[in-house]
């Protein structure tokens, strides 16, 4: 009787939550479906070779790559960040500044104004995490003597929050306050924007050391808009 | 840990100079007493806690608050003092904020503009400068520019003879210079925290050269006040009871921090006579004080 009672309820839960999902569309968006962005983002520029750490080797090791410029051999190029105008977002998962290994992991993230942000370490060895806004103000800049500790601080005002270590000066991290939509491309390059309305929009597109002008773009219903990013 | 995590900034024997800098900013040398002594163990501990900025200094420098208690910050700050080896400079933990009136115990390096006005628009401008001499001396040159001009100009000496915990005590000789005449004035000034309230004050007997000139007189003040929040540009509530011989007044006054180091700050308070009323009056007074050799200006 009871797993018939659990299943019942099972099997009302999830015709609620169609339900839901039906009226938001047609609530927000009347019949007509979302359309997406996909794309590729390339650049002539060649990574830089690793360097040699000449502090804190035991934790660091002896090498570290030089992330400024992520790029594979056909040009594919990482930590670019794709920036829809005009599609606001909703909160996203949390995002951690973690350092590891004397980077910090990941080096470009992307979160909302305002939102807390989580900064740890997973190494033994004394780091700060200094979040620095493009204006210049530094937003917090905390102390991690040991691993394992987790310190929440807002990330403050939309913009561009570079993030330092004071104690291991090659540290560099990013993070993209915006409540835009935005992408950050990955390995290969790629980067995709889901559940876009149909639309004409400005794309911008961000990178540390790199720069591309916005496209504009036409999004249409029930399928994917493809564009291209050459950064110099 | 101030080898594994301090020094990396600091430097092991806290003197700031390394070989590999990491920051940009000169960290402050704590062995450098005379800077470093004047500073109370609550900006150190407030500095390490929020970070540089807590104490209107370098962002570089990160905030330990969310990774160490409370204990663990003041041992940093024992550790800290012993970086200066010379004995016998004052406690910065007795440097309290200057009331309007009475005469502090701690020496100071200051320049301060001390405007007082009266109901009757009857007003007095006093310039200050103020310089450490060694240790635990000072001295003070004051001119009053009154709106009939200078009348007198003033010197005066102080030296901390006993500076312990929270508590000083100074003597001191203000020697003020009038066309007619001159008035020596003695003076103990001590000061005091109990909790979190300052109590500060000071006894001086004026002794005129020429007693035809001028009159013999006794002059008390007493102060209490509080601050509101930990940080230099704080906000501090005071009230003084200022006596001259059986004249009584009772000053309320705020002051407040200006810079983030609190090394600009401003006092205003209003003179409400106790008794002799028509003989007092009431006057707003107040300073503005500079504090010249604060550390990070004096920063090479």
């Amino acid at each position: 009787m009871g797993r018939i009672l659990a299943l019942g309820i099972l099997g009302t839960l999830a015709c609620a939550q169609v339900v839901a999902a039906h009226t938001f569309a047609e609530d927000r968006f009347g019949v007509q479906a979302n359309g997406s962005i996909t794309g590729t983002i390339t650049t002539s520029a060649k990574g830089t070779a690793p360097f040699r750490v000449t502090i804190d080797q035991t934790v660091c090791g002896n090498e570290l790559p030089d992330e400024a410029i992520v790029v594979d051999a056909q040009g594919h190029l990482a930590n670019a960040v794709v920036i829809l105008t005009g599609v606001k977002r909703s909160a996203a998962g949390e995002t951690v500044l973690m350092n590891e290994k004397c980077r910090f992991a990941p080096r470009v993230q992307v979160t909302r104004p305002n939102a807390n942000v989580r900064t740890t370490s997973k190494d033994p060895v004394l780091h700060t995490t200094q979040a620095l806004h493009e204006s210049g103000r530094t937003v917090f800049n905390v102390a991690l003597p040991m691993p394992g500790l987790n310190i929440s601080k807002p990330i403050g005002a939309a913009g561009t929050v570079r993030l330092n270590c004071n104690t291991h000066p090659w540290m560099r991290g990013w993070v993209i306050v915006t409540d835009d939509a935005a992408a950050i491309s990955g390995a290969d390059g790629k980067f995709t924007l889901d559940n876009i309305p149909p639309g004409t929009y400005e794309l911008r597109v961000w990178h540390e050391s790199l720069k591309g002008a916005p496209q504009k773009i036409t999004v249409v219903a029930g399928k994917p808009t493809e564009i291209s990013f050459q950064l110099k | 840990m101030w080898g594994a995590w301090c020094a990396r900034c600091h430097a092991q024997d806290g003197t700031g100079k390394i070989d590999e800098p990491t920051v940009s900013v000169q960290p402050m040398d704590f062995t450098d007493c005379k800077l470093t002594s004047a500073e109370p163990d609550a900006d150190w501990e407030r500095a390490i806690a929020k970070g540089g900025p807590g104490v209107g200094l370098s962002p570089l420098m990160p905030g330990f608050e969310d990774s160490l208690t409370a204990e663990q910050i003041a041992g940093f700050v024992a550790h800290m003092r012993g970086f200066c080896k010379e004995s016998g400079w004052p406690s910065g933990n007795t440097n309290f904020p200057r009331p309007i009136v009475t005469e502090k115990a701690f020496p100071e390096n200051e320049f301060l503009i001390l405007p007082s006005v009266s109901h009757e628009r009857e007003w007095e401008l006093a310039g200050v400068y103020e310089r450490r001499l060694g240790k635990r001396s000072m001295v003070e040159f004051e001119v009053p520019v009154q709106h009939g001009g200078v009348d007198e100009i003033a010197i005066a000496f102080k030296h901390a003879v006993h500076a312990s915990g929270f508590n000083i005590v100074s003597l001191g000789l203000e020697t003020a210079f009038f066309r007619d005449t001159t008035v020596f004035e003695p003076f103990i000034s001590a000061g005091s925290m109990l909790r979190d309230w300052y109590l500060q004050g000071q006894f001086k007997v004026e002794l005129p050269a020429d007693r035809a000139k001028a009159d013999r007189a006794i002059v008390y003040n007493a102060y209490v006040g509080r601050d509101t929040s930990l940080a230099p540009t704080t906000w501090t509530l005071g009230v003084e009871l200022n006596g001259e011989n059986h004249e009584l007044a009772l000053t309320p006054q705020v002051r407040k921090g200006i810079t983030g180091t609190g090394a600009l700050a401003a006092s205003i308070g209003v003179m409400l006579p106790l008794n002799e009323r028509e003989e007092q009056g009431v006057r707003w007074v107040g300073y503005l004080l500079w504090e010249f050799l604060e550390p990070l200006r004096a920063r090479k």
